[in-house]
């Protein structure tokens, strides 16, 4: 399997180091992931040749799983942070059944050395963070639209609201996300 | 072409593929849930592009540099997706569980622990190493197949090799796994 186009371990320290590189773990595709992907692309990817010009809207939900678009009035045009939808966005999750949740956040201007910081209620948790209530990023954001997915999964069937909430120097903004679990 | 024949068609292109993609994706990201965004919506994207992926001779390359350039387009949008809050350094599939042990213990935990220690080594490269030294040392990728995926000529494929070699080996000389 391995082909040496160059060889730099050449003593057997340094073969015992490629040796080990060769055994570094690999994470496994849960069963019927693939499947499940395959279904998600050729669904979704149907719906956003359908729905295309909707992508260019405010307060769209397409695209993998969910999309929620975080964009005020101030998109494109001022400084400021992007701006929270004033109703709180909603979305049904199934008890034990992980649903990616896409994010995507719309800035004025680039961002450098934003923190963006996700709170979760009890029972729902972030996909690979078990038993972690709060999660955050140091991340940079472009010029227009950041994307961010986040796989939720319900634990138990009381929900509640997921925050997300962007901080730039002394500025921030916060997110809400209403969950609801059958 | 109906809805189903291009979902058939698509199912027949991609999913040969799936395993190397799916590795390709753990090894840029490090982190299953990441893996599988990125997987995700690499057949989102290809899926966007079945016009194209059935006139292309090899496909299999072709999805893997879709899938690179989706990870560095992430990238620059959200810097790197690391979680400050959260401990780095573990093996990506929880130590033990990941590891194919022997039918000798004492020699599967010295093993482990080597493997723990290149973990953390592997971690202290830049990430342009990481990536070149796990393709063509843990993958088996050639480097005219890096040079495809990642753009770069095959001389500065083969000088981050060497780089990442050397630096991966001071490391794990340091750290007392190797003498």
């Amino acid at each position: 399997m391995h082909t040496s186009d160059t060889n730099d371990y050449a003593d057997k320290r340094d073969q015992e180091i490629l040796e080990l590189l060769r055994d570094y773990p690999m994470s496994t595709a849960d069963a019927g992931f693939f499947d499940q992907a395959l279904a998600r692309a050729t669904h979704e990817g149907s719906r956003r040749q359908r729905n295309r010009w909707i992508m260019t809207g405010f307060g769209s939900a397409v695209a993998a799983g969910l999309v929620l678009w975080f964009v005020g009035g101030t998109f494109l045009a001022t400084s400021e942070l992007p701006q929270p939808d004033a109703s709180i966005p909603g979305i049904a999750m199934t008890l034990e059944e992980p649903r990616t949740i896409n994010l995507v956040f719309a800035s004025a201007t680039p961002l450098d050395s934003a923190t963006l910081t996700v709170t979760l209620p009890d029972g729902i948790e972030l996909a690979g963070f078990p038993g972690q209530r709060e999660i955050a990023w140091q991340t940079s954001l472009v010029e227009g639209k950041n994307f961010l997915p986040l796989e939720l999964i319900a634990l138990t069937p009381a929900g509640g609201e997921v925050l997300a909430r962007l901080e730039h120097d002394d500025r921030d903004r916060t997110f809400r996300l209403r969950i609801e679990v059958s | 072409m109906s809805a189903e024949a291009n979902k058939h068609t698509f199912d027949t292109l991609v999913r040969p593929h799936f395993d190397r993609l799916y590795r390709l994706a753990f090894r840029l990201t490090g982190r299953k849930a990441e893996a599988e965004d990125l997987f995700q919506e690499l057949l989102i994207k290809a899926f966007g592009k079945l016009d194209d992926l059935v006139t292309i001779e090899e496909p299999g390359s072709w999805l893997s540099r879709v899938m690179y350039n989706l990870f560095v387009d992430e990238q620059r949008r959200f810097a790197r997706r690391r979680m400050h809050t959260v401990e780095e350094g573990f093996l990506p599939v929880g130590g033990v569980e990941g590891f194919a042990g022997t039918d000798n213990p004492e020699r599967d935990h010295q093993r482990l622990e080597k493997l723990n220690q290149l973990d953390a080594a592997l971690a202290q490269l830049s990430d342009e190493h990481r990536l070149v030294v796990l393709l063509h040392d843990t993958e088996g990728y050639k480097l005219d197949e890096i040079h495809t995926l990642i753009g770069i000529p095959i001389g500065t494929v083969k000088s981050r090799l060497h780089r990442a070699r050397a630096r991966l080996r001071e490391i794990l000389v340091e750290s007392g796994t190797f003498s």
